[in-house]
């Protein structure tokens, strides 16, 4: 193209897919090394595995349909986001064959990026905890509470399902008369805060809030670093690189049906909830903030978006309360994914009616 | 004061380029001069009444208007008359064209101005001088006082004085209010007696300075033109015509438009006799050394300006004639000024910020800054599908060709060109 066959307008905003792709991605390197840290070097590979599988998954894409792709990002970030949701001690061929399986058939079998109907990550995820259920749950406890890698162990979720109900703890309690690990640093710090500071205010916090927030637990490694991914999503939405709607609504309901209803764990009562455990386990954040709002598969326009989370939510609650499982979550933006399009032609369709009334009024 | 805006969509986040013009250079007499004799497209073109060989004077006719779509032009410079020949000007508008070599010596142009001259003047006389001295409204080239005098039969109707520049760049209008003051005002004056409008408003951004427009204000009071200062929220397009209508809550067909560069060449037709044959142009972008406001003779190759203003610093990416959203990209250095020329923009790379494009990934940002409300990434796909007939029905013809859109997608799509050339396409079709 010769430079006087531009079109308008001929100035741009800053921001590229590809840019907002890698900057996305960028925002995951931490999450990365933290999780180095707490299971040791070895989780490197399944992030460098995944991402790699990708990657080479949309060259192959890309030599048979001749447009070079691998520069905009999607398919780094793609292997990012999947090997997020596996936990550290994972056989590597996982992570490889979900990868693959995410790009090659939910990606370019559909017509490559932005044609995509389910994010693909999100389906590689479900694609290994439908086939490989047992490994998916299997996890580690981190080297700070232990000293040593790969010593498995529950995740605290499944741990305290286990425990029968009915105690008249609240949830950390429990987990801690039944003796569940806890990194030094935790009691020091709780302990130094409730001295400090809560004992001021009359309450007192239990151990074990600092463990989950630090991700010093059994879990995912993108579930690992509460503190990582909230410091992540910041970046994101001061960037507006995602649509800041869904994840704030669909937490928000979250919460919200949490602390009202509990999460059928030990300690919850009606209206008493433990917010908290809910939000820092599952790897609800993380889905909040880098799976649901990821644009092709997520509506557009402000109503049709805070309805989309309100649902989200919704359904992760559901998922959480019922079904039991830690990927609950992945699995309501799956299903939001494939009803998006007809939440939006309903929308829109109510939107007609109304507008239509209006002018039938006039 | 209450600042007035539309409520959905626009983009009011970009970064201005800081500049304030001291003062207006005058550019010197170009060597040629190219005169087209169409001043847009959809625009007809004005009949030729010299020939090839003809030695003209400063402000000769060169050709005379056909109707109510061109206007008289005339020669800016003294000379000969080179070539008659059709020029191609990018934006795909063909035109005749007047090719002037500089020669011969040039005549103090114009009377002494007497300020007052048009008071004794009728609505008649006013427009023939209008019409004889070829002014047109330079934000569309037609020729102004047909227009005005159009609206003058409305009932009601509020003539707006446009100074709202909202692109990072132009500056032309902004520079003229300030700097000449009381002429625009008294154009503003003799545009009102023209079209006898039932209130004036005077657009302005919201961010001038309190000094400025308490002295915007003192002169406005002085010359009892019976006007209201009006701010505006700077966001993209706020200074397209629905915009301006829909933030001051009034039909569309209900306002005129009028710039301070057109009332400049309106008041000196009518006050110092002088044809329309000076622009006044901004030249800046990233690539020029030192931005400035020239004043122009129109046919001026846009080279010799830049080479006024220092030349380029850098390689400039692409070069832009009027406003970076709306304009059109110069096809070459020699191409003219034009009576509808304000601005020449000459962009370096990290301005344009080109990319390649990508696939749609719906992000929706496109919608968010649609201020139709228009979902532009749906209507691209209907038009990539051939579905006009459905890209009409979700509100094609109400795109005003803003161009936002097309300025916040990430994948670099070419969404306002695409829906130009379909509702062009669509256009032909329906007349067939
Ligand atoms: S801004 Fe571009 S990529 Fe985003 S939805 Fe609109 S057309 Fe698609
Ligand atoms: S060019 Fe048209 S579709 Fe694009 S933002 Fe402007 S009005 Fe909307």
């Amino acid at each position: 193209m010769k430079s006087n066959e531009l079109y308008p307008p001929y100035i741009h905003s800053w921001k590229t897919s590809a840019k907002s792709t890698w900057i996305c991605s960028g925002t995951l390197a931490p999450l990365v090394l933290w999780s180095a840290y707490l299971y040791g070097y070895k989780t490197l590979f399944v992030w460098l595995v995944s991402v790699l599988t990708s990657m080479g998954t949309e060259a192959i894409v890309s030599a048979f349909t001749k447009k070079w792709t691998l520069g905009d990002g999607s398919a780094v970030l793609s292997g990012l986001l999947l090997a997020a949701i596996m936990p550290p001690a994972i056989p590597l061929y996982i992570p490889c064959l979900s990868a693959a399986f995410a790009i090659l058939v939910v990606k370019a079998a559909f017509g490559g990026l932005g044609s995509n109907w389910m994010n693909p990550a999100l389906a590689g995820a479900a694609f290994a905890y439908v086939n490989w259920p047992k490994a998916m749950h299997e996890f580690v406890l981190p080297r700070v509470i232990t000293g040593v890698d790969g010593i498995s162990a529950s995740s605290p979720l499944s741990f305290i399902r286990s425990l029968s109900g009915g105690a008249d703890l609240r949830i950390m309690e429990a987990l801690k008369s039944a003796s569940y690990p806890l990194s030094g640093f935790d009691i020091k710090v709780t302990q130094f805060l409730n001295d400090g500071f809560f004992s001021a205010l009359g309450s007192q916090l239990p151990e074990g809030y600092i463990d989950l927030g630090l991700g010093f637990k059994p879990g995912a490694l993108g579930e690992s670093a509460l503190v990582v991914i909230i410091i992540g999503s910041v970046f994101l939405l001061s960037l507006k690189l995602i649509k800041s709607i869904i994840p704030l609504t669909m937490l928000t309901v979250f919460s919200v049906l949490v602390r009202l209803f509990g999460t059928g764990l030990p300690g919850e009562y009606l209206f008493s909830g433990d917010v908290l455990f809910a939000l820092f386990n599952g790897g609800v954040l993380f889905a909040a903030f880098y799976m649901a709002p990821e644009p092709v598969t997520s509506p557009s326009g402000k109503l049709d978006n805070f309805v989309y989370g309100l649902i989200l939510g919704v359904l992760c609650y559901v998922f959480r309360r019922w079904a039991a499982k830690p990927e609950g979550a992945v699995y309501a933006i799956l299903i939001m994914n494939v009803l998006g399009p007809s939440l939006e032609k309903m929308l829109d369709s109510i939107r007609k009616a109304i507008s239509q009334h209006r002018q039938a009024k006039r | 004061m209450k600042i007035r805006g539309f409520k959905h969509g626009g983009i009011d986040s970009m970064h201005r380029v800081s500049f304030e013009a001291k003062s207006i250079e005058n550019a010197f007499l170009p060597l040629n001069a190219l005169i087209s004799l169409r001043n847009g497209p959809g625009l007809a073109e004005a009949e030729a009444v010299v020939k090839l060989g003809d030695q003209v004077l400063e402000g000769q006719l060169l050709a005379r208007s056909t109707g109510a779509n061109s206007s008289n032009m005339h020669s800016s410079i003294p000379g000969i008359v080179r070539r008659i020949t059709q020029i191609k000007d990018a934006g795909s508008f063909d035109s005749l064209a007047i090719k002037i070599s500089l020669d011969g010596s040039f005549s103090v142009l114009g009377k002494r101005p007497e300020r007052y001259r048009w008071k004794a003047l009728n609505k008649g006389d006013i427009g023939y001088l209008a019409q004889d001295k070829g002014v047109v409204r330079v934000s569309t080239g037609e020729p102004l006082y047909p227009a005005l005098s159009k609206m003058s039969v409305k009932q009601e109707y509020t003539l707006i004085l446009n100074v709202l520049e909202l692109d990072p760049y132009s500056r032309v209008e902004e520079s003229l209010f300030r700097l000449r003051t009381m002429d625009v005002l008294d154009g503003c004056a003799i545009a009102a007696r023209i079209s006898k409008p039932s209130r004036i408003i005077i657009a302005i951004d919201e961010r001038y300075s309190a000094k400025t427009l308490s002295k915007i204000r003192e002169a406005i009071d002085s010359c009892e033109l019976d006007a209201k200062l009006q701010l505006f929220k700077h966001k993209i397009p706020q200074d397209h015509p629905r915009q301006l209508a829909l933030a001051l809550g009034i039909n569309k067909d209900d306002i005129f438009i009028v710039e301070p560069s057109s009332l400049i060449s309106l008041h000196e037709a009518i006050v110092s006799n002088k044809p329309h044959i000076e622009q006044y142009v901004f030249v800046g972008g990233g690539a020029i050394k030192h931005p400035a406001v020239l004043k122009a003779r129109i046919g001026s190759p846009i080279g010799d300006l830049i080479e006024e203003c220092g030349g380029f610093t850098s390689k400039p990416y692409t070069i832009v004639l009027n406003n970076p959203f709306t304009g059109r990209a110069a096809p070459d250095l020699d191409c003219a000024v034009g009576k509808t020329t304000r601005a020449i923009l000459a962009l370096t790379e990290s301005e344009a910020k080109p990319a390649p494009e990508r696939p749609c990934i719906r992000c929706s940002d496109c919608y968010e800054v649609c201020p139709a409300g228009l979902k532009p990434f749906l209507l691209h796909k209907l038009i990539q599908l051939g579905k006009i007939g459905e890209a009409k029905a979700i509100g094609l013809d109400r795109c005003i060709s803003c161009g936002a859109c097309a300025y916040i997608c990430s994948s670099r799509i070419a969404l306002v060109s695409i829906f130009d050339t379909a509702k062009k396409a669509d256009k032909d079709r329906g007349q067939n």
